[in-house]
């Protein structure tokens, strides 16, 4: 066995006792399981247990809510899958972008949601099972935020600390929460939490928020205004790049160094030495590491902490030096003792520009497949992830999207969004739609068509063929004989259109009538497929001729059914009778070479019953009545000869 | 990451052997050592007993489903014997067809792919193999293998439709031509590959590693490259996957996949055939996937094998 990266998830079955072994059989997309005991002995005697246990791995692909995310990032996969090849990569960027925040949003709004759910309700295992969805969730956006910046933006120097700024202030949005309540208490220079939310917005480089805030405790104070304003004019002086300005990286560092030294001054000075407030402030603003790490709490997290540093230290960070940043601000921030969890890792790894690690990551940690194989198509497309190939006969995108689909396809819904990512997938995504959509079930005639639509537009010719074999036995079975028909029609196969035609026959024998004329007189081309199927359409339009009273043309046609051996000789006795009441219009219909042919038919067909050996076991009275039609016929069959001889042998005037 | 989500009584009186989801995952057919099949609509999280089978003189060991297209058809097989192919009529089932052409048990039955038709294998303990073929009519053709495994033969498995390699070399709309294949293990140690050739059933391979009893075998799903896998697993605690890439289908070579403890019972490959589940003797049923590690791969490693992706193990209920 290879090395592992983690150990393999172990999932414990309830009751399976000692000394039994564990069964197991496939379910689609299932697996189960149960105690059995593998052949000891053929008379081994053991009570077993009775129970089968379902085990099932995608557990996400059944929550009602994020079947929305699901659904909506659908939409934006297809959208993804169609952007122009012939753009240069580098003209492509802003939708990708784009493209990038709609997923994004997609989370967001399925967050709220679940948010909304796991406030309103009162059962608190659903609670908890919403809020751990929505953690995840958290994590997921905020992984997908940061590789927006890093990989899919790319943001320069200079750049990237405001990104990088967006995305812990997205991230970290209690501040807004509290100052809103720090605002609306009566005096909120007082409130406990005021210089909490002060120093939280001057460390996500909000100045101006924190400079409002500041004005509520300096008109509270007249004493130390001086002190207040010189704080205010620092914050208000603190240059941010522009990336839209004609300012060039090396103006606005110079004009930043400027201001650093100013603050530092102030610090040196001790022009804030009575007021521990403002400096602390000042120290943050100074980039003064301790004091940031005094602050843990509101900051939260190391990558805040790496970024308020970077904001105060070294606002044009390049994208090369930021790995060195990150590890020595998670090293600083999370405890000796503290592991970093899965999440530190993922971010630690964005941050070194690993993009295979951060896959490989999230792969492990989350429990689904939807974000690895969204992001990594998003940044395939990218052309982040060249020549990475695995082993498994397709690259990474492939495999994680065909993951992704064949989960979708164990539900009952969400299938139909896997057929878009299987054709997506140019390697295997065929073959992996061909075995897993056999294994819909069809259990309405609008879905088979539905699936059947699927197979025809992909040109699956094989699983159409099966397709229409299901549906013409099942309805065969539910003696729908029309849709049987048709479905065999379909299918093109001959053996079951031929059992189908004999069943139509057998019940036109049996009442004397057709059902489904529709289907039966609109066959056209596709009667050819079997024999008996050709007679049964043929037959059919022998009874509408006759029906229209177009005598001439349906006698003919009765007749060539058993010249041109169309008709089975089982039925010909019937096609005589049917015979009958044209050889007794007034009017001669079969000519005197056509009766002489039918009376061909009579003798052939009577020669080979008489030349089997007399049925003794049927009945008198059946024999009767055939011997009688017999003679009717062949009575019928000289009066219409005489006839036709009389009239053809006359020169009409 | 895996989780137990419904469980099913089955109120089997004696020992399950065997379960087998139908097609669509709608119903699922046990069997037991109380000689009974049963069959329960399981959709939506129910379990509705739709069939209890009872035609079996003693332990049913295995049971499987026909594709759909024939109807709703299951074969079982029993130590008693007898393969029963049992079929749902206007609701409700009965015995469609049943053979006893075997001297001993018959441990494992199997359907053929449905572009065959009707088509079953059976491996008996009396070494024989039996091809059973409907043919209409109420009629089964029987092709019997004598002597297929020396003791016994254990478990076969068909091989899928397709030429290996057809996805890709066959020209659009033309039907291959498909050759009837299918797999064996038995008590001679040997995995063993058949063949049809006019209408003969003819011993293609022999494929020898293991050194005990061959438990069970699978051959996997085409996922349409040009190769074929078999699964074998064996008393000796092996489990190897076989593999061909030669499309005259000569050449076969054996990986390990991996050497258990105790003895491997059973293989089984997923739908897609990129999962492989094997039950041992420890208790276990293991999921493995092809060089991925971890719970799903390491893609950043090209070179690594197999690793176990998930382990279901049992455990005992604390009884309080």
């Amino acid at each position: 066995m290879e090395e592992l990266d983690v150990e393999p998830a172990i999932t414990n079955i309830p009751a399976a006792s000692d000394g039994k072994h564990l069964g197991f059989a496939w379910g689609p997309g299932d697996l189960l399981v149960y105690e059995t005991l593998y052949k000891a002995s053929s008379g081994a005697k053991g009570s077993g247990c009775s129970f089968i246990h379902e085990v099932r791995k995608d557990e996400d692909i059944y929550s009602p809510i994020l079947r929305k995310l699901f659904n909506e990032s659908h939409h934006i996969f297809v959208g993804l899958q169609t952007i122009q090849e012939d753009l240069p990569s580098k003209n492509k960027k802003p939708q990708f972008v784009s493209i990038s925040k709609n997923y994004r949003s997609v989370i967001r709004a399925c967050m709220e949601e679940l948010q909304q759910v796991a406030v309103s309700t009162k059962d608190a295992k659903v609670a908890m099972q919403y809020g751990n969805q929505v953690s995840i969730l958290l994590a997921i956006e905020l992984i997908w935020n940061l590789s927006e910046v890093l990989f899919i933006d790319s943001a320069p120097a200079g750049s990237l600390l405001l990104h990088l700024l967006d995305w812990v202030r997205l991230h970290k949005a209690d501040v807004d929460e509290k100052a809103t309540e720090v605002l609306q208490s009566e005096s909120p220079a007082e409130h406990k939490d005021y210089w909490d939310v002060v120093l939280s917005y001057v460390m996500q480089g909000r100045l101006e928020e924190s400079r409002q805030m500041l004005v509520k405790q300096a008109t509270l104070h007249p004493a130390p205004r001086s002190m207040y304003k010189l704080m205010d004019t620092l914050l208000s002086k603190m240059p941010f790049y522009n990336p839209g300005g004609n300012q060039t990286l090396t103006e606005y560092d110079v004009k930043w160094r400027h201001w650093h030294e100013e603050v530092d001054r102030c610090l040196q000075d001790n022009s804030f030495a009575s007021n521990k407030h403002l400096e602390i402030i000042c120290r943050i603003l100074v980039g003064d590491e301790d004091t940031l790490l005094e602050h843990k709490e509101l900051l939260g997290t190391w990558y805040h902490f790496l970024v308020t540093r970077l904001l105060f230290s070294h606002p044009t960070v390049q994208p090369t030096e930021l790995h060195y940043y990150a590890q020595s601000c998670m090293t600083m921030f999370l405890d000796s003792r503290s592991v970093p969890e899965p999440l530190d890792n993922i971010l630690l790894a964005a941050f070194e520009f690993d993009i295979h690690q951060v896959i490989k990551e999230c792969s492990i940690a989350l429990n689904n497949w939807w974000f690895v194989a969204h992001l990594t198509d998003l940044l395939d497309h990218c052309k982040l992830l060249q020549s990475h190939n695995v082993h498994f006969g397709s690259n990474l995108r492939e495999f994680l999207l065909l993951e992704y689909a064949s989960g979708l396809f164990t539900h009952h819904s969400l299938w139909q969004l896997a057929v878009d990512y299987f054709d997506h997938c140019p390697d295997l995504g065929r073959v992996y739609l061909e075995l897993q959509i056999e294994r819909v079930p069809l259990n309405t005639e609008r879905k088979a068509l539905k699936v059947l639509r699927i197979c025809e537009q992909r040109q699956m010719s094989e699983q159409v063929r099966s397709i229409c074999k299901i549906m013409a036995m099942r309805a065969l079975k539910n003696n729908r004989l029309g849709s049987a028909l048709s479905w065999s029609i379909r299918a093109k196969d001959a053996a079951f259109a031929t059992l189908i035609s004999e069943r139509f026959l057998q019940d036109y024998c049996a009442r004397g009538t057709f059902s489904d004329l529709d289907l039966i007189d609109n066959l056209g081309p596709a009667m050819l497929l079997s024999d008996r199927l050709t007679f049964l359409g043929k037959y059919r339009e022998f009874h509408r001729l006759y029906g229209e009273k177009r005598f001439g043309e349906a006698a003919k046609l009765l007749l060539s059914l058993m010249t041109a051996k169309i008709a089975p000789r089982s039925f010909w006795m019937t096609l005589l009778t049917d015979a009958l009441p044209l050889l007794e219009q007034k009017e001669v219909i079969f000519s005197a070479g056509q009766t002489y042919e039918l009376m061909f038919c009579l003798e052939e067909l009577t020669s080979s019953l008489s030349s089997v050996a007399p049925a003794t076991d049927g009945t008198m009275q059946d024999e009767d009545i055939e011997q009688t039609k017999v003679e009717l016929l062949r009575l019928a069959l000289a009066r219409n000869l005489a006839m036709a001889i009389v009239k053809e042998g006359t020169v009409s005037t | 990451m895996v989780s137990v989500i419904n469980t099913v009584d089955t109120s089997h009186e004696d020992m399950i052997h065997d379960a087998q989801m139908d097609y669509y995952g709608t119903r699922l057919a046990t069997c037991s050592s109380d000689r009974t099949v049963k069959m329960f609509d399981v959709r939506n999280g129910g379990q509705i007993l739709v069939a209890d089978l009872r035609g079996h003189e003693g332990p049913v060991w295995q049971v499987a489903w026909a594709h759909p297209m024939f109807g709703n058809i299951l074969a079982s097989c029993s130590y008693d014997r007898k393969v029963i192919i049992w079929k749902e009529e206007n609701g409700s089932w009965d015995k469609m067809h049943e053979y006893c052409g075997h001297e001993s048990s018959v441990n494992s039955v199997c359907w053929g792919p449905y572009d065959f038709g009707l088509i079953l294998a059976c491996g008996s303990s009396d070494g024989a193999i039996s091809i059973l073929t409907f043919t209409g009519d109420q009629q089964w053709d029987v092709k019997k293998i004598s002597n297929a495994h020396t003791i016994g033969c254990n478990a076969v498995s068909w091989a899928p439709a397709v030429v290996p390699g057809s996805l890709i070399d066959q020209p659009s709309g033309q039907k291959p031509n498909y050759v009837k294949r299918f797999v064996s293990g038995g008590c001679d140690n040997l995995v063993k590959l058949w063949k049809e050739e006019d209408g003969q059933w003819k011993e293609d391979q022999k494929l020898e590693a293991h050194s005990d009893w061959v438990r069970d075998v699978g051959w996997a799903p085409s996922i349409g490259l040009p190769t074929s896998t078999i699964a074998s697993c064996s008393q000796d605690g092996r489990v190897f996957i076989w593999s061909c890439d030669d499309p005259a289908g000569n050449t076969w070579t054996a990986k390990l996949l991996h050497k258990f403890n105790d003895v491997v019972w059973h293989v089984s490959w997923s739908i897609t055939g990129n999962i492989l589940a094997v039950s041992g003797g420890d208790n276990k049923v293991t999921l493995w996937k092809e060089s991925m590690d971890g719970q799903w791969a390491c893609i950043s490693d090209v070179s690594k094998g197999q690793g176990a992706v998930s382990t279901i193990t049992d455990t005992q209920q604390s009884e309080q």
